[in-house]
């Protein structure tokens, strides 16, 4: 342990630092004076003055905005389907060897030749095909439930799946019903304007008995996130569809909506 | 093992019960198109006078009512096939299907007056699917008067208008209430929302102004100057007198309802500057808002939340619009210049309509004319142009309405218009008629 010396005996005088002190406190204070009357007068007048506005939203009239155009793309020269400088060698073809006695096969015994009688049976009367019959690959849209209500924007078709499947043809009138009340609360302008066109946007959800929509999910994005949330806000806008028919027996139905967003 | 095996069998069932959901796949894309309605003449069952005259009130009432509704394509009478037909079995649906009517539904029936009663039978039908049940059939008996044959036409419109508009309920049985000079005071008067049945509800003999029905149609809230001083008054419609409400001093105007029926918001000037004030539907419970210098008027709830406010202020020269929660904060102003009053909050809290007058001052003509804002983009569609001043716009329940005061002839009327600014009609003639509200259902 080191030997301990007193340090406060000492007494040094405070009048000369504390005089110091003061002087250099006033300066540091008239220099702020002085900066905040001389040099920044004018501002600050206006903090929560009326010539700012700053509280307002400004609302304008926009029917779309001005952004920049994409850049226009440039082909990936690596990914090019051209041929490249260099070529590939071609494989070498193996040579048969020169010195190789082949074989000898097998003799094959002839079959004797099958009689076959020139008597045929009858052929049995092929019955009429049915005719919802569907040739294979022609199928198309299925004829039917489907599109049993006439649009003429072709926009909108319907159809379904599941259950005992009757509904959409049933209850076309309900269908549309709901249709057009999602594509009424659809705000368009909640796409992004520089949006072209896009893939449809699937959304899924369920209406029970009451009316009310649930369970709404994207079963399939569009690929542009803006369309998939308006598609979304759209059924987050809706209270209800209207009561199901009274004559239908289930207790909910699902929906699967598609948003076409293509100008 | 043998005990599970019919509680597993059970389960199975069950999910399988449960998997038997009906789907829908439906869609749409940026276009819309209505549905296109054929509504013929009701079939007379007989052939006496009072059936004749009944009937065409009904069937006129009834076409007014689904054409002014918003929603439908009417098919015009003068292409429908020369059959009408009275019953399900009379209906021949191909013929309604093709052209030249192409309709989609077909609303139908029959009507019978012979007798003390009236007897009405109406179906609707989808006549591109001619073979499933009709969408609706229904049937009505009232004491035979052209009141009542007024009233079962409403009543058929407001179904159909629910079944086919997606869930949202008719306004064919609303009332509109306002204020009217005809009597030579200013008193509130109410009327059908098509303009029928107009009957005065006050008679004070003084000044009534801003009457604004409560959401379950029981009371109405007005300004009155019966009193001396500018007072918020209560009517009661139930007992059809004016009921006891607190006076608060200095002027009070433009009372508000909540949509739960549960609050009043009013503006009052009792401590020199007309301020924003809530009270309970009692007058109790008074709590102030708004504490700015310059007046703060004409407050409007949103009926979707009833947790913002709509109001009327004068804190930066001319009234411009502005909202906040109720509790006063988060204020922000909506419109940016000219003079805006007015505003109305249509019943799904998406839109406000209100009266603005975009350049206002000397040399800038500006009319006064009703725009509608829709309130999360801040985007504006003026609806009216060119007729005149429009004010106090007021929204019908079903969101597609709005009903508003125009002196475009010269004298102030009511008119009524779609959300969209088409279909305008004038409601009154008879004196000077103002104010309008719509009620709440």
């Amino acid at each position: 342990m080191a030997a301990s010396t007193d340090i406060f005996t000492e007494r040094e005088g405070i009048s000369s630092p504390l005089a110091v002190s003061l002087v250099l406190h006033g300066i540091l204070f008239a220099t702020i004076l002085i900066y905040g009357f001389v040099l920044n007068r004018n501002s600050g007048n206006n903090w929560g003055g009326d010539s700012f506005g700053g509280e307002a939203m400004s609302a304008t009239l926009v029917t779309n905005i001005p952004l920049p155009r994409p850049q226009v793309e440039t082909q990936n020269i690596v990914a090019n389907e051209s041929k490249g400088l260099t070529e590939s060698k071609p494989k070498e073809e193996e040579q048969p060897d020169v010195k190789a006695i082949p074989i000898p096969d097998k003799e094959t015994r002839k079959k004797p030749k099958q009689i076959t009688s020139t008597i045929t049976k009858p052929k049995p009367v092929e019955p009429p095909p049915p005719e919802n019959k569907v040739p294979f690959g022609e199928g198309g849209p299925v004829s039917g439930p489907y599109g049993s209500f006439s649009t003429t924007t072709a926009k909108g078709g319907f159809g379904f799946t599941g259950g005992n499947g009757d509904f959409g043809s049933r209850y076309a009138w309900y269908v549309r019903a709901v249709r057009d009340k999602v594509s009424q609360n659809w705000m368009k302008y909640e796409i992004d304007p520089r949006i072209g066109g896009s893939k449809r946007a699937y959304i899924t959800f369920s209406i029970d008995r009451n009316g009310r929509p649930g369970d709404v999910q994207v079963e399939q994005s569009s690929g542009v996130p803006s369309i998939d949330i308006s598609a979304v806000r759209a059924l987050q806008r809706i209270d209800t569809f209207g009561p199901l028919p009274q004559d239908y027996s289930g207790s909910k139905v699902m929906v699967e909506f598609w948003f076409d967003a293509n100008r | 093992m043998r005990k599970i095996l019919p509680i597993l069998l059970v389960l199975l069932f069950a999910s399988f019960a449960f998997s038997q959901t009906d789907w829908i796949k439906t869609g749409t894309g940026l276009g819309q198109e209505r549905v296109r309605l054929a509504v013929p003449d009701f079939k007379p069952v007989g052939a006496d006078q009072q059936t004749t005259s009944l009937k065409k009130v009904f069937d006129t009432t009834l076409w007014n009512d689904l054409s002014s509704a918003g929603i439908f394509d009417m098919v015009s009478k003068s292409f429908y096939p020369l059959q009408v037909p009275g019953t399900p079995q009379e209906v021949n649906a191909s013929a309604w299907a093709n052209e030249p009517p192409k309709a989609g539904m077909l609303a139908f029936g029959n009507l019978d007056a012979a007798q003390q009663d009236i007897a009405v039978q109406g179906w609707l039908v989808d006549v591109n699917n001619a073979s499933t049940p009709p969408v609706l059939a229904k049937q009505y008996r009232e004491k035979a008067s052209e009141e009542s044959a007024r009233k079962i036409a409403h009543e058929f419109a407001n179904e159909i208008i629910m079944r086919l508009g997606g869930g949202v309920n008719g306004i064919t049985d609303t009332k509109i209430y306002f204020i009217s000079n005809r009597t030579g005071h200013k008193e509130v008067w109410q009327m059908d929302y098509d303009g029928n049945g107009q009957q005065d509800i006050t008679k004070q003999g003084s000044i009534a102004l801003s009457p604004r029905i409560s959401p379950d149609n029981s009371r109405l809230a007005y300004t009155s100057f019966a009193k001396g001083g500018v007072d918020i008054a209560m009517y009661s419609l139930e007992l059809n007198r004016a009921v006891t409400f607190p006076r608060f001093g200095g002027t009070n105007l433009s009372p508000a309802w909540s949509s739960d029926g549960t609050k009043l918001a009013f503006s009052s000037s009792r401590t020199g500057d007309p301020e924003i004030y809530i009270v309970d539907a009692s007058g109790q419970n008074m709590k102030r808002v708004t504490a700015f210098k310059g007046p703060d008027v004409s407050p409007v709830w949103n009926p979707k939340t009833n947790s913002q406010v709509a109001w009327v202020s004068g804190r930066t020269g001319l009234p411009q619009i502005y909202m906040m929660d109720a509790d006063g904060t988060n204020v922000q102003r909506l419109t940016d210049q000219g003079y805006a009053v007015s505003p109305s909050w249509s019943p799904n809290g998406q839109y406000l309509a209100f009266a603005w007058i975009r350049h206002y001052g000397p040399g800038a003509p500006g009319n006064q004319d009703i725009y509608v804002m829709d309130i999360a983009s801040k985007r504006f569609v003026q609806l009216t142009h060119d007729a005149g001043r429009n004010d106090f716009p007021s929204w019908s329940p079903d969101n597609r309405h709005i009903v508003f005061q125009s002196d475009r002839r010269g004298r102030w009327q009511i008119y009524s218009m779609l959300a969209d600014g088409t279909q305008q009609r004038e409601l009154t003639q008879s004196g000077e008629n103002t104010q309008p509200n719509w009620s709440f259902k």
